[in-house]
């Protein structure tokens, strides 16, 4: 008996060892890296070799992917490597992007720097989605006007820039409201905001986070991984938010546009809105800045605090011409973005147009004979037009907003 | 027939047993030395390399600027003697490029004067001089670490 006891354990024994060396056989040999900013070796590239470079300013061989991504750098099992990573697949989720994507030298440094990008988009109105909480809690009597209070997430600043600027948002809790209206509008409309996962469809495709623009994923399968960051963001990443339907406020329900758009022109939705035609022929990202589109560092009530792109601003009026300047030095932020997203050749001594907030339109430059030409960020196509200064326009000089210009200049639909 | 079969069939069984054992124990202890010995033997990714044998002196002309990509570097023989520039970017880490009037950082577009110092961001510390030693036998070491 002793030795059939003694005979199981060894064959037990024997099993394990067997499944240890079985395991170890299955493990794949390690590729190694040791990214120059970390100095640390990562064993990730041992199944990631296929996915293309994130972008030209994130080369793998500097940044790694444990950096962004987090999880267990020498870990050759999936399950384990995979364990501590940030965010999911998506590090740049708001809960985990100051983690992945923060430090002074990246994306969290001074406004002054122009790297306050996180400050900037989880401050945004995209990302608290204010407005839309403040517009419909003051509608169905919640607060007493439509300066926003609460958001999807608490934030706070420090440091105001805008008259309209506020100092903190709480916490948007629909536990919290006693309106019915108002708990529907929780339950079926926040599905826009930038930490919010889209509906479902390949139309609605997008991540959250940073990504959800800068990953572009519209019409595509999002269980598919994607490995790219970018400035050059089409119009239809912008519409996998927008343009998308409207929302029925009397019955909280969202409602889905049922048409199937032919072109450009017809894949905005808005039936009764005029549009000109660089609206449909330039992407969003074209026109509307960094500082409308990513926020700028205050906290708003709603967008109409944060846009103030105008058609005048690249037209300018019938008898102002529109803003410029003259790029003085290699510092210029024009020309830093321009090196991220090269769709014009930017050099010292060209004349830019800027907004009225000093934004530069790095993707415009004035011409010899004082007309201009932009390239798309997204498709590189250039474009060329005149201020409308010394035209025939026949436009009433206390009339300038761009509505007025729509008037005359909006297209059939 | 004599069918006195019950003895030895059990005198066979504990036999087996025993060859099982010894079979099971063998290659347990066989494996498990296997294992031992590749612990033992494991050798970590080596260290990067920041010492460069770059060759006789009198290869580098005076005047002359030579890449060492080896070492992500570049070699300056000056009228002062040799010196050598990192081209690792002071920002982030990425390696930069040779350009016409200097070096230019691929990644942010960080650009340097051809003695390394900065023209325009986001980089705000020069490229980094790495330490050069000429042996008595005339052969130029370079270090990175």
């Amino acid at each position: 008996m002793q030795t059939i006891r003694l005979f199981l354990a060894s064959l037990l024994l024997c099993l394990s060892l067997l499944g240890a060396a079985w395991l170890q056989s299955r493990q794949p040999r390690p590729v190694s890296l040791l990214p120059t900013l970390t100095g640390q070796v990562e064993y990730c590239l041992t199944c990631h070799a296929d996915l293309p470079e994130i972008s030209p300013s994130h080369p793998v061989e500097t940044f790694g992917c444990v950096l962004c991504h987090g999880g267990e750098r020498l870990a050759l099992d999936a399950d384990l490597a995979h364990s501590t990573m940030r965010g999911g697949r998506n590090p740049s989720e708001f809960a985990v992007v100051e983690a992945s994507c923060g430090s002074g030298d990246c994306h969290s440094g001074t406004a002054q720097d122009q790297r306050d990008h996180i400050q900037r988009a989880v401050t945004s109105v995209q990302g608290t989605y204010a407005g839309a909480i403040a517009s419909i809690r003051f509608t169905y009597g919640a607060q007493s006007d439509q300066t926003a209070r609460l958001g999807v997430y608490p934030v706070q600043d420090d440091h105001l820039t805008t008259a309209t600027g506020l100092a903190s948002l709480g916490t948007f809790d629909p536990s919290q409201e006693s309106s019915p209206s108002v708990k529907a509008f929780a339950d079926y409309c926040l599905d826009c905001h930038l930490s919010a996962e889209p509906l479902p469809g390949a139309q609605y495709a997008r991540l959250t986070g940073c990504a959800a623009c800068h990953t572009p994923t519209a019409n595509t399968d999002l269980d598919q991984p994607v490995h790219r960051l970018t400035t050059a963001i089409p119009y239809t990443q912008c519409n996998t938010c927008h343009n998308r339907g409207n929302y029925d406020l009397r019955q909280m329900q969202f409602h889905p546009r049922t048409d199937q758009p032919v072109d450009r022109l017809h894949d905005y939705y808005q039936p009764i809105a005029q549009f000109v035609r660089c609206e449909w022929t330039l992407d969003c990202v074209d026109c509307h800045t960094r500082f409308e589109a990513m926020g700028d560092g205050d906290i708003h009530s709603n967008k109409k605090e944060i846009q103030y792109i105008q058609c005048r601003t690249c037209h300018g009026t019938l008898d102002e011409l529109p803003l410029t300047r003259t790029i003085a030095g290699q510092d210029d932020l024009a020309l830093r973005m321009a090196f991220l997203n090269p769709v014009i050749d930017l050099k010292v001594g060209d004349t830019v147009l800027v907004t009225e907030q000093g934004e530069p339109l790095w993707n415009t430059r004035q011409l010899a004979d004082g007309a201009f030409e932009l390239f798309g960020k997204a498709t590189g196509q250039r474009f060329t037009f005149r201020p409308v200064m010394g035209t025939a326009c026949e436009q009433k000089l206390d009339q300038q907003e761009s509505r007025d210009c729509h008037e005359c200049h909006s297209v059939k639909r | 027939m004599n069918k006195k079969q019950g003895p030895v069939s059990k005198l066979h069984r504990r036999d087996f047993i025993m060859v099982a054992l010894k079979g099971t124990l063998g290659l347990s202890s066989t494996l498990g030395l296997i294992g031992l010995i590749r612990f033992l033997g494991y050798q970590s990714d080596p260290a990067p390399q920041t010492e460069f044998e770059l060759g006789p002196a009198s290869n580098f002309p005076p005047g002359s600027r030579t890449p060492v990509p080896e070492a992500q570097a570049v070699l300056y023989h000056m009228p002062a003697g040799f010196i050598a520039l990192s081209l690792v970017c002071p920002h982030l880490g990425c390696v930069i490029n040779s350009v016409e009037q200097g070096y230019a950082c691929p990644c942010h577009g960080s650009r340097f004067d051809a003695q390394g110092q900065v023209l325009n961001g986001p980089a705000r510390e020069p490229m980094r001089v790495l330490r050069v030693e000429q042996t008595p036998g005339g052969q130029l070491i370079l270090y990175t670490g």
